[in-house]
């Protein structure tokens, strides 16, 4: 699952980064509105945080501009223009959720992975797969009630094949949503998180579809 | 005793005509003492004409002084919030008046909208340092210092509210003052509802409007907006599956229902909710102090609202508003 969070306080957007990170996200930061759009354009998310206050380009005008041009993914507003009013305008302009500034880091994740979860149209917080389950909560993966420990590509390649389990994943959508932007992605291939992952769950949890890409499978 | 104008024009006139009388009076003794056999015909004609004269100026006085009362009821309805400026026809003499009025008016608009870009820009300012301020008490929770964490985001939360309240407070007196707000209630539920169905998203609740059409609340557009928002925003949280707003007119004001089928409220929580910094529930961030702004902007406005035991067991909240 890979989050683009265009804000331009530095510190509030490391930090969020730092948080989506630790709970197993690939972040993007863009710290103005013609950084967003750039990387709104190159890179495939899953989730996208806005600030509406941003030099260059403001988010409302970034958002309608990404919505026009067809541009799907959740966003979900993260300003300190919190009225009602505002409210109305950023979910007319295309939002799926608002968050007013102060925030709680928790109550941003809990949204992000509600976001998600309701674009990939699971409706319960655990995601299973025969004996496998994660908890999108937590971010924690059990195998028959036991806990396995994954690296963070490794928990990424697992948690988007769960949330997309009724289909096989292009190699390259796989890859668009495990890396962020700034990744060298030649040094670490799909293959050998893929080879990690059916090692530490068993060969069947993924399915290689030759031609087409991935798939969940049965543990 | 010269205070009124009237008065003035009066002895104006009464001297003027005094003087002319003095001059007409020489004159006539002229044409008499040239022409005796004029006399006896002439006197009749000049009594009748002199009364039809003295008629004709006397209406011609008060026509002159209507534009003052016009005026008069022009100002009052702008002060009412009727109009935004002076309107009408008036005498030369008066209209660089009504423009030099005009400009004040507009000119005071204007900087009241400036302190309330001011206030906002405040506001907003001040948001992201708090953001960062609870970010470094979360922060500081993880690494166990519970006790400041604590500290941190309850002074964060305390001024977020105050910032939050005073913003809108600001805004409603604002608009309170430039008089001539109008906004049609459907517009604003229905703009706040699409709104509501996405933010709520994750719960299946169905929203029903009955507003008559054209019901228009002597409000500004934003804090309606407020008002309705943190109203159904409430309920969509605490309803069970539905939610109905309600809407009738009834003279000179307006009262809208907003019923849910949630838990409801016990009857002494409800006039407490409305109080500024009193949570119903500590588990809902927030509830409390959009509650005091609605009850605080409702009457900034001459509204009122009340939280009442709803027909559908839940809540119901009665919002009473002025009419445009």
């Amino acid at each position: 699952m890979r989050v683009l969070i265009v804000e331009d306080e530095t510190l509030i957007a490391g930090r969020l980064a730092k948080e989506l990170a630790q709970a197993g996200y690939a972040v993007d930061t863009a710290a103005d509105g013609a950084q967003a759009d750039h990387l709104a354009y190159a890179g495939e998310y899953d989730v996208v945080l806005l600030d509406l206050g941003l030099p260059k380009v403001d988010g409302l005008t970034l958002l309608r501009r990404w919505r026009a041009s067809g541009l799907r993914w959740p966003v979900l507003i993260l300003t300190a223009r919190g009225s009602w009013h505002e409210k109305v305008e950023g979910i007319d302009s295309g939002a799926d959720d608002y968050v007013a500034k102060p925030f709680r880091v928790e109550e941003v994740l809990a949204r992000v992975r509600a976001l998600i979860r309701r674009t990939s149209g699971a409706t319960s917080v655990e995601l299973h797969s025969g004996a496998l389950t994660l908890d999108v909560r937590t971010a924690r993966v059990t195998l028959a009630g036991e806990p396995v420990k994954l690296t963070s590509f490794e928990f990424r390649i697992l948690s988007y094949l769960l949330h997309h389990r009724d289909r096989v994943v292009p190699r390259i959508e796989l890859i668009d949503h495990i890396y962020a932007q700034d990744f060298d992605r030649d040094s670490n291939t799909v293959e050998v998180f893929i080879a990690r992952l059916r090692r530490k769950l068993g060969p069947a949890c993924v399915e290689t579809v030759r031609g087409l890409g991935y798939r969940i499978g049965a543990v | 005793m010269l205070c009124s104008l009237r008065t003035r024009l009066i002895v104006a006139s009464v001297l003027w005509t005094s003087g002319l009388l003095m001059l007409m009076h020489m004159l006539s003794m002229l044409v008499i003492h040239a022409f005796p056999a004029v006399r006896g015909r002439a006197s009749y004609l000049a009594v009748f004409l002199g009364v039809v004269f003295m008629a004709a100026g006397f209406f011609a006085a008060r026509r002159g002084l209507t534009p003052f009362h016009n005026l008069r009821q022009r100002l009052a309805s702008v002060r009412a919030g009727d109009e935004a400026r002076v309107q009408g026809a008036y005498p030369a003499e008066i209209h660089p008046l009504i423009e030099e009025m005009n400009g004040l008016l507009e000119s005071r608009e204007a900087s009241i909208r400036r302190a309330l870009a001011t206030a906002g820009d405040l506001a907003h300012g001040l948001k992201t340092p708090l953001a960062l301020l609870a970010q470094e008490a979360e922060h500081l929770r993880s690494e166990g210092h519970v006790e400041s964490a604590e500290t941190i985001a309850q002074q964060v939360e305390k001024m977020t509210r105050q910032v939050d309240y005073q913003l809108a407070r600001a805004r409603a007196a604002s608009s309170g003052a430039s008089g001539t707000a109008r906004t049609l209630v459907a517009d604003s539920a229905e703009g706040l509802i699409r709104a509501l169905r996405k933010l709520h998203a994750g719960r299946t609740l169905s929203i029903t409007v009955d507003l008559p059409p054209g019901l228009t609340a002597r409000l500004q557009r934003e804090d309606l907006d407020e008002i309705l928002g943190n109203l159904l925003d409430n309920a969509c949280t605490w309803a069970a599956s539905t939610i109905r707003v309600s809407g009738v007119r009834s003279g000179q004001v307006l009262t809208i229902l907003i019923d849910d089928d949630g838990p409801g409220l016990p009857p002494e929580l409800r006039t407490a909710v409305l109080e500024r910094g009193v949570r119903a529930d500590e588990a809902a961030p927030g509830s409390g102090l959009g509650l005091a702004i609605v009850r605080d902007l409702a009457e900034l406005y001459g509204g009122s609202i009340a939280l009442e035991q709803s027909p559908q067991r839940g809540l119901r909240a009665r919002l009473s508003l002025p009419v445009a």
